[in-house]
């Protein structure tokens, strides 16, 4: 072989190497899911229906899952809900996962008409009446986003049965990820007020009586509300607070861009001065966190007072407050900045800082090149001793979820992972090349969220449906849960 | 034989991309059939790529008049596009030339390149003290914006007339769908 025959054949040989593994890395119908330490325990299609966040509840001897759904899609606007036989809009599923490896599909509650983003009943936050203060000891409230346009809150107490207490919001440009304090009624709704300059702020209501909400005020970031001029801010993604004990509101703002952590004082911003003024919306703010224009701020996880072990030894900072930072990767096939999870040490309020990063790595499993999206998208809310602190449990899209250990959050480290196998319902992504639609088959894990047994519970928004997970091997000593 | 089509397709993408890249950067020259001089993208890098940026000189434009236009890959409003007016406000990239902009009145629909979406004029406060007229249109294609600004010393209704002719051009209707992935 010549030189010149070699000098072609060497490329050659690469190319065909590199698009083999990419082959390689597709799913198929009927292949095994891949994993590190950790398995599937249960599943259920959901109806195929588009998912995105999952919310476990307790509810007297029963595990509840309630769903809550994208839009439908352009070939299955409104599916086929088989308790009722008809075609409803996605909305709510509520699934009874008591028993992990046979969950039961209870109840579809229908929600907005529209395909995507555009339609469905996205978010969902669940708390018992017992806890609320004002509320029917005997009920369990479930509050849930609809669509773009408003909130509603249903009594779920028979969860095969809900009944509908309250609508909230007229006329709202959006709607997203919600936060309720299930001790005081206090909740922070993202919405989009009519008058408001973003699709997405944040109403602040007193739900602790869930049949009469009652409205505190709005709230953003200057240059969001009514009126203003010049550059807007970037639009909320969602809140999460510690309550009257804690005292802080943790804001995303962002989504896969100019990401913003705001720190909020709670007492401030819910007794403080209302009328949306620039200065009445800083006047709660504690700091801010300004991220790279490459990430967004799609959740903001608190994890207060973190004992770190390299600091055991220190006569001050031994403990930190650390905030988990999640992006979403809203583009497929990777044509934008990673999405990925950060964490920072907001221990001095005023002085926030980031002090590490998390992503899956993409060489692992050629993720850009299997289809659809291929990032961060959210984490685990739930805040139960199981695992708050210790792990946290990533929702990666076409790389499934990928489990942490975060016992050191300035060295966070991947300690499993689940990529669920694909179905006949799971849907295709498509890019646009060359004027055409290319389209391919994934995995796109939407969310996830645990319950205090330790179960995980992954969810897809390529209709794929709800798996059920546990932990295996050597993550479940990070936990601290028994060896198998 | 399975990769043939993917080597096929990597070679049209590369390709494509090459061609896109090359009129990102290219030198200062005079765009088809406009009085519009291609230039540098003057802004610091932001979330999103840099685009194309475009000169005008005061016998065509009335005033020195200058015009910016990228597309933006992902866009939350896949379904209802640009929808109002505060959408263009946020997106049009208005904030690269000054944080201080107000609108002078309602924007209005628009199509370009075939795409749809609004217009709406402003004022812009420069550092400097002085004012400039601008003109902030968005467009939206699926999942995907095209944004444009136009900003100049002189009236709005000639700078929004000339950047409006310049858009339609065969060429930067080319450019703008090929930049969009063609679809």
């Amino acid at each position: 072989m010549n030189r010149y025959v070699k000098s072609a054949t060497c490329p050659l040989i690469f190319f065909i190497a590199f698009c083999g593994s990419a082959y390689a890395q597709s799913q198929v119908i009927g292949a095994a899911a891949e994993a590190s330490n950790m398995k599937l325990v249960g599943t259920n299609d959901l109806q195929a229906r588009s998912a995105y966040q999952p919310t476990i509840h307790h509810q007297g001897d029963r595990w509840i899952a309630y769903i809550g759904h994208h839009g439908g899609t352009d070939a299955i606007p409104d599916p086929l809900n088989p308790l009722t036989g008809k075609a409803e809009a996605n909305g709510t599923s509520i699934v009874d996962v008591t028993d992990p490896a046979h969950p039961k599909y209870l109840h579809h509650i229908p929600g907005q008409e529209g395909k995507y983003e555009s339609g469905g009943a996205q978010m969902v936050r669940v708390c018992d009446g017992k806890g609320l203060p004002k509320a029917d000891p005997s009920a369990v409230y479930m509050l849930r986003a609809v669509g773009g346009e408003g909130h509603e809150i249903w009594n779920v107490a028979d969860p095969a049965n809900p009944v509908l207490v309250a609508h909230i919001g007229e006329g709202l440009k959006d709607t997203h990820k919600n936060w309720w304090e299930c001790d005081t009624g206090i909740a922070y709704l993202v919405s989009g007020a009519p008058d408001w300059r973003t699709r997405r702020m944040t109403q602040v209501y007193d739900l602790s009586d869930p049949a009469h909400p009652v409205k505190i005020r709005d709230f953003g970031l200057p240059g969001q509300e009514p009126g203003s001029t010049g550059a807007v801010p970037t639009e909320l993604h969602g809140p999460i607070s510690t309550g009257p004990a804690g005292n802080r509101v943790y804001f995303g703002y962002g989504t896969d861009k100019g990401g913003i952590l705001q720190i909020v004082d709670r007492d401030k911003l819910i007794n403080g001065p209302k009328e949306p003024t620039p200065d009445n919306l800083r006047f709660p703010e504690i700091a801010r966190l300004a991220m790279s224009a490459f990430n967004g701020a799609h959740t903001t996880f608190p994890m207060p007072q973190m004992p770190i072990a390299e600091f055991a030894h220190d006569k001050d900072g031994k403990m930190r407050d650390i905030v988990m930072i999640v992006d979403e990767a809203i583009v497929n096939e990777c044509a934008e900045p990673r999405q990925m999870v950060w964490f920072a040490d907001v221990t001095v309020e005023g002085r926030p800082m980031m002090i590490s990063s998390y992503t899956a790595s993409e060489a692992s499993g050629s993720f850009c090149e299997r289809g659809g999206r291929f990032g961060a998208h959210s984490s685990n809310e739930s805040m139960a001793g199981v695992y708050y602190k210790k792990m946290a449990f990533i929702a990666f899209f076409n790389a499934g979820v990928r489990a942490l250990d975060i016992r050191d959050p300035y060295h966070p480290r991947e300690v499993g992972y689940f990529i669920p196998s694909i179905t006949d319902k799971t849907d295709k992504r498509c890019v646009p090349v060359e004027g055409k639609e290319r389209c391919k088959v994934a995995i796109q894990t939407n969310n996830v969220e645990t319950d205090d047994r330790g179960y995980i519970y992954i969810v897809d928004r390529a209709n794929t449906g709800l798996h059920i997970l546990e932990l295996t091997g050597d993550a479940r000593a990070v936990a601290g849960l028994p060896a198998e | 034989m399975r990769g043939l089509p993917i080597i096929g397709g990597a070679v049209l993408a590369i390709a494509a991309l090459s061609t896109a890249a090359g009129v990102h950067y290219a030198a200062p020259r005079e765009a088809h059939g406009s009085h519009w001089q291609e230039i540098a993208w003057p802004f610091p890098r932001d979330g999103w790529p840099a685009g194309r940026a475009f000169r005008c000189d005061p016998a065509s434009c009335g005033a020195e008049a200058e015009l910016y236009v990228r597309p933006k890959i992902g866009f939350c409003n896949c379904d209802s596009g640009v929808a109002d007016d505060d959408e263009v406000d946020r997106v049009a990239d208005l904030d690269l030339i000054s944080e201080r902009f107000a609108p002078l009145a309602s924007g209005k629909p628009v199509r370009i390149a075939e795409m749809s979406g609004r217009l709406r004029n402003y004022h812009l406060d420069m550092s400097g003290g002085a004012r400039h007229a601008a003109i902030g249109i968005a467009v939206s294609h699926r999942c995907d914006l095209l944004v444009a600004v136009a900003q100049g010393a002189g009236g709005a209704g000639e700078l929004q007339r000339a950047a409006l002719e310049f858009l339609a051009s065969h060429e930067m209707r080319h450019w703008m769908m090929a930049a969009l992935g063609g679809g």
